[in-house]
């Protein structure tokens, strides 16, 4: 009896772990690795590559016009982004909708550069499965937090890693 | 007899322990004849120190550039195994002055397969146009005959889009293969031109 209680309890911890790392999303497993390098249009109708920004912090942003979270994260890493540029903070938000003309629209008049994924496969590369998703890379080009989601109060966590990759 | 034995093997214990500590006192005892300034300790210790450090930062060069040389060394093995000379082909982008054109991105087709689709940033367009040579395919073909075909886009006179193919039909042999697309300027016509070149 006592043994197939045991049995039980291993079992259901075994579950109960495998629950655990079904959890961790493969956007946080890029944590302490090289941010994968990708070159994308801006709508500005330039292109940029992301490896072009070693020496920058970067905000990775993945978004798109159908998330208010995204829009929300947005205006508060813009504020951000306009606050410590020139210490070398830069924000770039992949827009990760089909269509350009309405990411467009939406992004209109924005101070930072707005790029587009027409085909998810920047999105892919960071295994961006929820929205928003924020990718914070430090000035060597590696993936040092990621953030899934977004609710109000979140930017002083933000600013917080920000200082501190800023005075690394 | 026994005594007179065991005077002598602690005359010879004494001798030997007193040995070094007479070998340290010894270089005091000459500085201190020497008559040479207090403070000539002090400077023979940062000297001491200064060659210490010095070694330590030419080990580290020396350490810094052997990994280097490996590192070398393990990317042309790597590129040997992956890409052996007798299959490997590769193709690179160049560009000749780019009035006419401001390259965008390139896409490559060999044997109709993509094998290749590059975005440029202005950055990298500015390093083409100053003379920079970009690799932008390296894979592996069979021997006989091949078609690679390049799109080029980008903005042409005018500021206009601009999209144009240039294609080349190859013989792939049992040597590496290298060919180069070139955009250039052609001024007669005010247009730019797409070139296939076959390195030998």
């Amino acid at each position: 009896m006592k043994e197939r209680m045991r049995a039980l309890w291993s079992g259901a911890a075994l579950v109960g772990l495998l629950v655990a790392a079904g959890t961790v999303s493969a956007a946080t497993q890029l944590k302490g690795a090289e941010a994968p390098d990708f070159a994308l249009k801006s709508f500005s109708g330039k292109n940029l590559r992301l490896s072009e920004y070693r020496g920058e912090v970067v905000m990775l942003s993945f978004w798109a016009t159908w998330c208010g979270d995204c829009r929300a994260q947005l205006t508060e890493l813009s504020a951000m982004r306009d606050r410590y540029q020139d210490a070398g903070v830069e924000l770039l938000a992949v827009s990760l909708d089909q269509s350009a003309r309405q990411a467009s629209e939406v992004s209109a008049g924005a101070s930072y550069p707005v790029l587009h994924d027409a085909a998810g496969e920047v999105g892919r590369l960071y295994d961006v499965t929820k929205m928003p998703v924020m990718v914070l890379i430090d000035r060597d080009g590696v993936v040092r937090e990621v953030f899934e989601g977004f609710k109000r109060g979140n930017e002083a966590e933000y600013l917080k890693h920000v200082q501190a990759l800023l005075r690394e | 007899m026994l005594a007179k034995w065991i005077a002598s093997v602690s005359v010879a214990v004494l001798a030997a322990v007193a040995a070094p500590v007479i070998a340290q006192e010894a270089p005091t005892q000459t500085v201190a004849a020497a008559a040479v300034p207090q403070f000539s300790p002090r400077a023979d210790e940062a000297a001491e120190q200064r060659t210490e450090f010095r070694t330590l930062d030419e080990d580290v060069q020396d350490l810094k550039k052997q990994a280097l040389d490996l590192n070398r060394d393990l990317f042309l093995l790597e590129e040997e195994l992956l890409f052996p000379s007798n299959t490997q082909t590769a193709v690179f982008v160049s560009m000749d002055v780019g009035e006419f054109f401001g390259l965008d991105s390139v896409e490559l087709k060999i044997d109709n397969k993509d094998v290749a689709n590059y975005l440029y940033t202005e950055r990298e367009s500015e390093a083409l146009l100053k003379g920079g040579v970009q690799r932008l395919f390296i894979g592996n073909l069979k021997a006989g005959e091949h078609e690679l075909v390049a799109v080029f886009t980008g903005q042409g006179p005018h500021t206009r889009d601009y999209r144009r193919a240039a294609s080349l039909v190859f013989e792939k042999g049992i040597g590496p293969k290298y060919i180069e697309l070139t955009i250039s300027d052609r001024e007669t016509k005010q247009q730019p031109e797409f070139l296939v070149k076959e390195w030998e």
